[in-house]
């Protein structure tokens, strides 16, 4: 577990490694062994050259040693001989041995590094040094024959002693001999051991070179060509919107772009998902939707979709028309041309609108709206046409019906007018010849019995009750027909009151009545049309005069009331019985006609006002007094009266 | 009644047309005007023959009602004025029945002088047709300066 986990942080501290550094160890791990190798390899060639050359002295030193051996040796020999026959070619040895021992002394003295060699060297130099001073001391003694015989015994002892040196000599160098052999034998060995050690060495080298090697394309195959693999096959992945491989969080290069590349898949997979969704989402919609039929159809008008309404308006299903060009939907009128130029106006305009006959699968017909729209990819490329149908044929249906219904309302109105107009022309054309013909017989009473002038009245009276009557009813009907215009404008209502004071004075005069005129403030403006208004004041100021048999006054009045001007006609005659209130204002419905027959009176005034005052977006209405009754009306109020206007009334 | 620029005698001698497609109508005209004194009055109740009658009896006042059928008032009214000099004042006086507002603009736009409701009261036409001559007299002494 603890190796596991270990072996696992290793690993995760080589992945985390910048690729740099990967690199810098998977080229260096194998360098580094070889140098080490080399250097190995350098220092075991210096130990056994280093060996060789001990072994090589030791040779040398071995060899000199007898030298200065043999040199001493003939020497001695030589002397001796020169001694015995006093022939100096017996010297010979002795010069020869005098002439190179100091140079091979000094070799000696160079090449030995032994202490122990060194040391028994010391003694043979000293004992050179004596038996050199010997064997000279010898030749001295034996110069001439006489000094030799002389000399003797001198010369014996000297011989004597140059043998002891000598001998003492020999066994030194033979210790010397057999230490130096024994160094051979050490520096063989020693030579041997570097030679064994340099190869098992090299042998190891060449396994840690190829285990570095290994190593090095392991930690390279591990850190970098496999995760690199991976993030490839991601990037395949990735190109194919699929999910990616699972990558360690690592911290160098390829596991920061293994992790962008993880984010970027996410992002896509999360927009892809957002967009397959939404795209869902409008199918359902426009597939839902039921009174539209709405179709793509490619460049050539081929149908390429087909939604819901489409089939519910059209009545075939998306299996039947996918494949079929759109032109089938047009009738044989149209078919020819209007297909294609609705096209070639949706694709120059963008889109393109049109109302008329389509058909459906059952070949019956219905006014359709269509709206055609190209539809344009991101390179400006025509892609093809979506296309919205409506099924308009109830609204047009109902739009027909209206129209006719409209029609025949004003056929009905223009009839109305018509027959007001014809009526108004029937009715008073034998009116006219009644009233004209009465009137010049009235002209010429004084020719007339009493009886007969009595008569003229008669007719006369009921002649102008008649024109009053129809009047009045063309007035009510015209109103109703909406045929008379209202034409307002600001009335300065003091002024209209006055009017109707000085017209209607002989009126309330003939009842034997006062005529109370209260003027209202002199800006006191109403929105009306001045002749209706007066002929409403009028009507009421008449109407109060003609019903107030026991009071003494009519009284006429105008104010503000709120946005409203209003009018008040009032009397202090008998009033009115508050059962007929509600029926005051409904035509031909006089009251107390049974017990007022006496008053004359069309029985449409109240009626009449009432229709006037409404085209004048106005009220008329009725308060009881106490004594007496008080009929008034409203105006609307004008918006602003400018100070210095002074309406100047024509006559 | 003040004094008077024009006799009796030249008002009542003046020439006068009425066209009315109602005999009563035309008849009760012509009672009017004999009342009052006209001499040289011409009453005429087929409208197509109106103009032919203008022309011919070339009247100083024309006594015109506008309803009436196949040729109205108004064609009688735009056929007169076209006829007449344009500096001739020949008064049309319009009876009718028919007492619009539209009616009545129409009439004085197409040239009537004068205009009076049916049913008319008789004094207030023969005053009517009286001013109207003065008017018409006057003018033509003006012309003739």
């Amino acid at each position: 577990m603890a190796a596991a986990k270990s072996s696992w942080a290793i690993t995760s501290y080589w992945t985390d490694r910048p690729l740099a550094f990967k690199g810098l160890v998977v080229v260096a791990l194998p360098l580094g062994i070889l140098f080490g190798a080399l250097i190995s390899l350098y220092l075991a060639s210096n130990a056994e050259s280093r060996a060789e050359d001990d072994v090589r002295r030791a040779f040398a030193i071995q060899r000199d040693t007898y030298q200065v051996h043999a040199l001493l040796a003939e020497a001695a020999a030589g002397v001796r001989g020169y001694v015995l026959t006093s022939q100096s070619r017996f010297l010979e040895p002795y010069r020869k041995a005098e002439a190179e021992l100091p140079a091979t002394m000094e070799r000696l003295d160079a090449e030995i590094r032994d202490a122990e060699v060194r040391q028994r060297f010391e003694r043979i130099r000293q004992a050179t040094v004596r038996k050199r001073e010997g064997l000279k001391k010898i030749v001295a003694l034996a110069g001439t024959p006489a000094v030799r015989s002389s000399n003797a015994i001198a010369i014996e002892e000297a011989l004597i002693s140059n043998k002891i040196v000598l001998d003492g000599m020999r066994r030194e160098i033979e210790n010397i001999q057999r230490r130096e052999r024994v160094l051979l034998d050490q520096r063989q060995a020693k030579v041997d051991e570097v030679r064994n050690r340099f190869l098992l060495l090299t042998a190891i080298s060449a396994m840690i070179g190829l285990l570095g090697s290994l190593a090095a394309v392991y930690l390279f195959s591990t850190g970098i060509v496999r995760r690199v693999r991976t993030l490839e096959h991601n990037a395949e992945l990735l190109a194919r919107g699929e999910a990616l491989t699972a990558m360690p969080d690592d911290a160098d290069e390829i596991g920061t772009l293994g992790q962008r590349m993880d984010r970027a898949s996410a992002l896509l997979r999360a927009r892809e998902q957002a967009l397959r969704d939404s795209e869902e989402r409008f199918r359902l919609v426009i597939e839902g939707v039921r009174d539209y039929g709405i179709f793509v159809l490619d460049p050539d008008g081929v149908v390429v979709s087909w939604n819901f309404g489409a089939e519910r308006i059209k009545g075939w299903t998306a299996e039947e028309i996918l494949g079929q060009h759109f032109s089938r939907f047009y009738p044989e009128e149209t078919r020819n041309y209007l297909p294609s130029k609705m096209l070639e106006r949706a694709s120059e305009a963008g889109t393109a609108e049109d109302e008329g006959w389509r058909i459906r699968k059952d070949g019956s017909r219905f006014w359709a709206n269509v709206v055609i729209t190209a539809l344009y990819d991101d390179r400006g490329d025509l892609r093809g046409f979506a296309k919205v149908t409506r099924d308009m044929t109830e609204r047009r249906r109902s739009e027909e019906a209206l129209r006719i219904a409209r029609e025949e309302a004003v056929a009905a109105s223009l009839a109305k007018s018509e027959f007001l107009s014809r009526t108004s022309h029937e009715l008073r054309t034998p009116l006219s010849a009644i009233l004209g013909f009465g009137q010049l017989l009235e002209l010429d009473e004084e020719q007339f019995s009493p009886r007969h002038q009595e008569a003229v009245h008669q007719i006369m009276k009921a002649g102008r009750h008649l024109l009053s009557l129809i009047n009045d009813l063309l007035d009510i009907s015209s109103i109703e027909a909406g045929g008379t215009e209202v034409s307002t404008e600001d009335v300065d209502m003091s002024e209209l009151l006055q009017e109707v004071h000085a017209f209607a004075s002989p009126i309330v005069a003939s009842a034997s009545l006062q005529f109370v005129l209260d003027l209202p403030a002199p800006n006191l403006v109403a929105l009306a049309d001045r002749r209706r208004a007066t002929q409403v004041v009028l009507n009421l100021v008449a109407n109060a005069a003609k019903y107030n048999r026991s009071g003494t006054l009519v009284r006429l009045s105008c104010r503000s009331l709120n946005d409203m001007v209003q009018v008040l006609v009032e009397d202090d005659g008998e009033g009115i019985d508050p059962s007929d209130i509600p029926r005051l204002f409904t035509p031909f419905d006089r009251l107390g006609q049974q017990t007022r027959a006496k008053v004359e009176g069309t029985g449409l005034g109240l009626a009449l006002s009432k229709r006037l005052v409404e085209s004048m977006h106005g009220e008329i209405g009725f308060d009881a007094r106490e004594k007496g009754a008080c009929f008034w009306f409203t105006l609307p109020a004008a918006k602003a009266i400018k100070e210095d206007e002074n309406p100047c009334q024509p006559d | 009644m003040p004094a008077r620029l024009i006799s009796n005698k030249e008002l009542l001698s003046r020439r006068i047309l009425a066209i009315d497609d109602e005999e009563t109508n035309v008849l009760l005209l012509a009672n009017v005007l004999d009342r009052e004194g006209y001499r040289d009055v011409h009453c005429l109740t087929n409208p197509e023959e109106a103009l032919e009658m203008y022309i011919k009896l070339s009247p100083d006042l024309v006594l015109l009602d506008l309803m009436m059928p196949k040729v109205d008032g108004f064609q009688l009214l735009e056929a007169f004025s076209r006829h007449d000099q344009p500096d001739e004042f020949r008064p049309v006086l319009v009876l009718t029945a028919d007492t619009t507002l539209q009616t009545r603009r129409r009439a004085l736009a197409l040239g009537a002088k004068d205009f009076v409701a049916k049913p008319f009261d008789v004094i207030e036409v023969a005053l009517r047709i009286s001013n109207l001559l003065e008017t018409r007299i006057l003018y033509e002494r003006l012309r003739q300066g």
